[in-house]
């Protein structure tokens, strides 16, 4: 089985800094669909209980209730497993996107990282769904450490969010002083030959490719896009035009995607080759790891560099 | 256990108290028959954009904005009304117009690209329309919100959310129906406009509906259901007023 550092908690980094806004921000409300212990804001229910709410096992009523949170001057944030969020999307499209609103949104378990609960519970398509609607910012941090600041930053922008995060996958990539800016990314590596953009916990993933890569004498750039929408235009164009290749990888269908949103971004743009790499237009399976789930859908190290440096021979 | 289950219907019954000092009753009713004339018009040059919905929830819009609404001010209480059946709009923006919050020319313009006055009013267009409705079922959930905010902000605020009987398919409005009494929402007031038809037909031909008071009792709020007339919802209206503790519901029945 393939070795990688994905051990850490975002949900446990999610709960911590719940607790901090909470006590900087007095109108920030939790609000629950019954899922505290596994999204950890039962540590925000513990520290203030007049501001945690629980709708119970009612996602629909969930976006609803923070929507009415928000028009009454509060700073809902809603949490709940990506999957389930996406139940309420027609929700989140007619009340907080039409309108909108300040709520703030954060799926956890997303991706492949529920791997026991399997494909009912792998969203694999949430990013595409909430990245389509108008109105709305979404972001992916890759790592703990921009979790926690990405939290910040979200309970700091005016208007809707969706946070999307794992549950205890993460790498650990940042030190605790890097900051983290919606509409910016960052460029962990710098080459030439071929430009990686991911996010969320298959950074660290993108991270051993390029490493793997360089050993066959490629030399790759990797952008960390941790803001989705929008996005770093300006960094993705400027790193994009000196390579001859563009990979995305993400935990996410690669149909609707960062891919498919990096490819018709580029397509007006530059002439240049795009690979969307990720899971391919099927749901998740059932797995007792997660790596097991990596290596099942050929998203390891190894599985991309091989089939980049093919590409890239064929260029 | 304080559910609700001793609430009683006042349906088809004489108004027992006296109303008002100052004949508000007489001028609504006045206000009423323009309102109905106004709003027929209106529905003739615009083909009768679900006429039914709006003529149905008339009496409901008239006696909250000008009896509900006033009395709260008189009381310190800041009320609002949230028309989730929000297909109802020709009533709400003839409303509007009598209530000079916008011009009744502009009544013309109701449904083109730039109009405020869009088929299903969006929030912030309009004085008054808090957020956007036309998806069914969403209404009472943000409702909450609303109500509960205002209890953690101390406010002294109550919402007046109207329901569709149709609306009542949805499930959302269970989820919320249950959420309003669990977190003990008692500012909010729930009001089905009874009319008796969905989109298709008549709602017991297309899904079972009835008891809709007993299913609100049976989810722990105060119910009364009342007939589809002025004078009987000023008399709910005041009822409900004095119940605290559990959200209130009224159940207005058409025919």
């Amino acid at each position: 089985m393939v070795k990688m550092n994905l051990n850490y908690s975002y949900r446990e980094s999610l709960g911590k800094a719940l607790v901090k806004i909470g006590e900087k921000k007095k109108e920030v409300v939790v609000v629950d669909s019954d899922v505290s212990k596994s999204t950890y804001t039962k540590y925000f229910a513990e520290k203030f209980p007049n501001r945690f709410v629980s709708v119970g096992i009612s996602e629909q009523d969930l976006i609803g209730f923070s929507a009415g949170l928000a028009l009454g001057g509060k700073i809902p944030i809603a949490v709940a497993f990506s999957m389930f969020l996406m139940r309420a999307w027609e929700q989140i499209r007619n009340t907080i996107a039409r309108d909108k609103l300040n709520v703030k949104i954060i799926g956890t378990h997303s991706g492949l990282s529920d791997f026991l609960d399997g494909s009912s519970h792998q969203a694999l398509e949430d990013i595409s769904l909430i990245r389509i609607l108008p109105n709305f910012t979404v972001v992916a941090p890759s790592d703990i450490v921009s979790t926690e600041k990405l939290v910040y930053e979200m309970v700091d922008h005016i208007g809707p969010v969706y946070m999307r995060i794992g549950r205890d996958n993460s790498p650990k990539i940042y030190d605790d002083q890097e900051e983290f800016k919606i509409g910016k990314s960052k460029t962990l590596i710098e080459g030439d030959d071929i430009l990686i953009i991911s996010y969320g916990p298959m950074v660290e993933i993108s991270r051993e490719v390029v490493n793997l890569l360089r050993k066959k004498g490629f030399s790759s750039s990797l952008i960390d896009l941790y803001s989705i929408k929008p996005f770093d235009e300006q960094n993705v164009i400027k790193l994009a035009y000196k390579s001859n290749l563009i990979a995305i990888i993400e935990e996410h269908n690669v149909n609707g995607g960062v891919g498919d949103m990096i490819s018709s971004f580029l397509s007006s743009r530059l002439p240049r080759k795009v690979v969307k790499i990720g899971i391919e237009d099927s749901f998740g399976t059932s797995a007792r790891n997660y790596l097991e789930l990596i290596e099942f859908f050929k998203l390891t190290p190894k599985n991309i560099e091989e089939r980049l440096k093919v590409i890239y021979d064929e260029l | 256990m304080g559910r609700g289950h001793d609430a009683q219907p006042i349906l088809n019954k004489v108004p027992s108290f006296v109303l008002n000092p100052e004949n508000v009753y007489e001028k609504i009713v006045e206000k009423k028959t323009l309102a109905n004339e106004f709003l027929n018009d209106f529905l003739k040059k615009i083909n009768n954009y679900h006429g039914d919905s709006s003529r149905s929830v008339l009496n409901i819009l008239i006696t909250l904005y000008d009896y509900w609404i006033p009395k709260g001010i008189g009381l310190g209480i800041s009320r609002s009304i949230i028309l989730s059946k929000g297909h109802a709009s020709p009533a709400l923006y003839t409303l509007l117009a009598l209530n000079k919050e916008i011009d009744y020319d502009e009544l013309d313009t109701f449904a083109t690209p730039n109009s405020r006055l869009q088929s299903h009013p969006e929030g912030g267009k309009i004085p008054g329309i808090l957020f956007s409705t036309g998806s069914l079922g969403q209404g009472l959930s943000i409702a909450n919100g609303i109500a509960y905010a205002a209890k953690l902000n101390n406010e002294n605020k109550e919402i007046a959310v109207i329901l569709g009987d149709g609306e009542l398919d949805e499930g959302q409005i269970w989820e919320s129906i249950s959420t309003s009494y669990s977190l003990k929402i008692d500012n909010i007031l729930a009001i089905v406009d009874r009319n008796g038809f969905q989109l298709s037909g008549p709602t017991e031909e297309i899904k079972i509906k009835e008891s809709i008071k007993k299913k609100f009792e049976a989810f722990g709020w105060y119910t009364v259901e009342v007939k589809n007339d002025i004078k009987e919802l000023m008399i709910a209206l005041d009822l409900v007023s004095e119940i605290k503790g559990l959200p209130r519901a009224l159940i207005v029945k058409s025919g």
